[in-house]
């Protein structure tokens, strides 16, 4: 509200002010055309289904069953909602990253877990060994990771999956990944835990249209997990939504059969994207920490002399006109994340140029 | 998003589309008498299977016990069980699957939170206060006033319990409630008018007791909590139709504070309806009356048909439904396997699909025979479809005319 009074540049979105391809939307309206209107099969559409195994096999090497082992659902918010309901019991121990996406939190409360929360720091958001190490028991239950990480751009490394593999090996727990934004990986690999040796049986995938296609209100997504697995997840989903958008489905799975080019294409515009908001960002004064992928970065405001994150980003958007994220609100320890703002990139280049403008005109220590 | 100038300036995040809101609101006033504010009272979800669950997790803490009438939808029952809830069912009476209310009395308990309506047992209640109210207008003083006053006492008794719950308002019977609200303030009325002019029996202590009930409905009425949970992408509220059930557009009506909380776990659960249908929702529930009115004909030709084709093969029905794309007939009396049995023959010999009837009841079936007597056949297919059916099954009848598998 506060953005819209002061007609604000807003980089605090998490979601792009761009349509996605023609292609695909072309391919839905075909599918309404064609009247694939009525409720598709609960866990997806078999072609989509198909599509995902597909892509899954292209990106991972992993062979999986689409009709047993992929799960579609309203988009990664509800295959994270059933998979928390599906999978994790009252008392069951979970373990978090914060920063970390609202929802995690909130669906963990309904499925009545107790949460653990480790904290990435900066400036590169490393995961700490030694508490992590601590923080993993026979007593837990799940890992939630979320690769490419939101808000911090973090990517797991090899190393950093590997160590927490072996853990969860070890105490028998299983692992939820959040890997929506797995295609704007920039500075690193993407690395799916699934893939790792001994993991798949006891690892969660789960993913998403929006991000990679540029439609994030069609509300797409899916999990991919071992039978044993998916059946918590399919439970779950079943009571949750039943079915998914079944237009949007058969335009989906016409997206993921997109050749690499489109990849390619999508890398080099958020990396021109990137590109523009970081050096402005580092112009202007504030600290960027390194982000290698998804279409976010946060930085370190406290040059500017402003108490917290939220005092920030109210200055920001009445005194300079630009959108910020306060990033307080990712962790479960609000005080955790008082000098940290979360700004996106996944806008047009001229809204990013006069953000980053508005910002070096105005934006002053105080 | 809004484009000032080429500069993209920022809107609130908003996961719905307002105009929904805003063409829900104007339905109720006109077709309900319900005024809500599309501002705070509607949530938009994926389907009312989501709108659903979003409530129901919005309302339901650890140990609440739900009151659910028996025949019912099967996925109430998980959606309660995984909020931690405790789902209780009152059986309803075949063949017409009518309300006992002293059945429903017993089934309120200090744990007792909601309850999810529908048509039947609201007509019921109705119902009993229309016929109360016929007595209490008719009332003359020689008769004895005592079983009158026993009723209205029971009645408002049952209502103000129904009241005090979370009511989960299925299928279009909104408007069932509005004149249960209505019927009440009839009631309390008359009651009033008989103790003003004398009418009052031995009990009176008893009865003025009965008008704190009164009183006390009225008022809980303001605060009550109801939920009115609609699955229909195209706008049309008093039947269950699927056209387009596959956009997965659904909402639910509450009042702001309570909505406010089924906005947030929806938010949690798929964080928006798929956008561009929401759009499209728009404009369908600005459809003119006349797009409505034919839908409503045309269901209600397919509707007759099937319950005429299904009674000439055997099968028992004892009313034409009134609502929804089902009928839910009792398998024919020479039948004497079960519903399941009943089912797998048709699908092998006629090759035409029902679903058998058990999945639908919960309740205690010690006392209840009847689980395993009951087919749902669906009539929201094609002209051609239906025809097909038809003659397949009329292929296996009887030289009595009967379906024979």
């Amino acid at each position: 509200m506060l953005a819209i009074k002061h007609g604000a540049i807003n980089l605090g979105q998490g979601f792009p002010n761009f349509d996605g391809p023609d292609f695909v939307k072309e391919a839905a309206i075909q599918a309404i055309r064609e009247g694939k209107n009525q409720y598709a099969r609960g866990y997806g559409i078999p072609d989509f289904n198909s599509a995902i195994a597909a892509r899954f096999r292209k990106d991972t090497g992993l062979e999986v069953d689409p009709e047993k082992e992929v799960t579609v659902t309203s988009g990664c918010t509800e295959a994270i909602a059933a998979t928390m309901l599906g999978l994790i019991n009252p008392g069951d121990e979970v373990i978090l990253f914060a920063p970390f996406y609202d929802s995690y939190e909130a669906t963990l409360s309904m499925a009545g877990a107790k949460i653990k929360c480790i904290t990435l720091r900066p400036p590169d958001f490393s995961v700490p060994v030694n508490e992590l190490k601590s923080a993993i028991s026979k007593n837990t239950r799940a890992v939630l990771i979320n690769t490419p990480h939101n808000p911090t751009g973090k990517m797991f490394t090899r190393e950093e999956l590997e160590l927490i593999a072996t853990l969860c090996i070890e105490n028998d727990v299983l692992v939820f990944t959040d890997e929506v934004y797995d295609k704007l990986a920039f500075e690193a690999e993407h690395i799916s835990m699934a893939s790792l040796p001994g993991m798949y049986e006891r690892t969660v995938t789960m993913n998403s249209l929006g991000k990679t296609f540029s439609l994030t209100g069609w509300k797409i997504g899916w999990a991919i997990a071992p039978e044993h697995l998916t059946w918590g997840v399919r439970q779950a989903h079943s009571f949750l939504t039943f079915a998914t958008s079944t237009p949007m489905q058969w335009a989906a799975a016409t997206a993921l059969r997109a050749p690499d080019s489109y990849y390619e294409e999508l890398k080099r515009d958020y990396m021109a994207k990137k590109a523009i908001l970081v050096e402005g960002l580092k112009a202007v004064g504030f600290v960027v920490h390194p982000s290698s992928g998804t279409y976010f970065v946060v930085v370190d405001h406290t040059p500017f002399g402003l108490e917290n994150d939220v005092a920030f980003c109210e200055y920001l958007i009445q005194e300079v006109g630009v959108v910020a994220i306060p990033t307080s609100v990712f962790y479960l320890n609000p005080e955790e994340g008082k000098n940290l703002v979360r700004f996106t990139f996944c806008k047009d280049e001229d809204t990013l140029k006069a953000a980053v403008q508005r910002m070096k005109q105005r934006l002053r220590k105080i | 998003m809004i484009v000032e100038g080429g500069w993209m300036t920022a809107v609130p995040d908003e996961r719905h589309v307002q105009g929904i809101c805003d063409l829900l609101a104007a339905t109720m006033r006109q077709n309900y008498g319900l005024e809500i504010n599309p501002l705070t009272d509607v949530v938009i979800c994926c389907g009312q299977s989501e709108a659903f669950a979003a409530a129901i997790f919005a309302t339901i803490n650890q140990g609440d016990e739900v009151l659910l009438f028996d025949p019912a939808y099967e996925t109430y029952e998980s959606c309660i069980t995984l909020a931690g809830g405790v789902p209780v069912y009152v059986p309803l009476d075949p063949p017409c699957w009518t309300l006992n209310v002293d059945k429903l009395m017993k089934s309120f308990t200090t744990r007792t939170k909601a309850v999810v309506l529908n048509r039947f047992v609201q007509k019921k209640l109705i119902d009993i206060g229309s016929v109360l109210t016929i007595q209490l207008e008719k009332f003359s003083v020689r008769k004895n006033f005592r079983p009158l006053l026993e009723l209205a006492v029971k009645w408002t008794a049952l209502l103000l319990q129904m009241n005090s719950l979370v009511t989960f308002n299925i299928l279009g019977s909104l408007q069932y409630f509005v004149k249960a609200l209505i019927l009440q303030k009839t009631v309390y009325s008359l009651l009033v008018e008989h103790v003003s002019t004398g009418h009052h029996c031995d009990d009176f202590e008893k009865f003025a007791g009965s008008l704190q009930y009164f009183v006390k409905a009225l008022i809980l009425q303001k605060t009550v909590y109801s939920l009115l949970v609609e699955h229909v992408s195209t706008g049309h509220h008093c039947d269950d139709f699927e056209k387009f059930a596959g956009w997965r557009i659904g909402w639910a009506c509450a009042p702001a504070i309570v909505a406010s909380a089924i906005r947030n776990i929806h938010i949690k659960i798929t964080d928006s309806a798929p956008a561009p249908f929401q759009e499209a929702a728009v404009t369908a529930l600005q459809s003119p009356p006349a797009y409505f009115k034919s839908l409503k004909a045309d269901y209600e030709a397919r509707r007759d048909y099937v319950v005429q084709m299904l009674s000439s093969l055997g099968l028992q029905i004892w009313f034409k439904p009134q609502g929804s794309v089902f009928v839910f007939a009792e398998l024919p009396e020479n039948w004497l396997l079960s519903d399941i049995e009943f089912v797998k023959e048709l699908i092998e010999k006629a090759g035409v699909a029902a679903v058998p009837g058990c999945g639908f009841f919960h309740a205690d079936p010690n006392d209840q025979e009847y689980h395993n007597r009951y087919v749902r056949f669906a009539f929201c297919k094609s002209d051609a479809t239906l025809n097909a059916a038809a003659q397949k099954m009329r292929g296996l009848v009887n030289s009595s005319g009967y379906l024979d598998l």
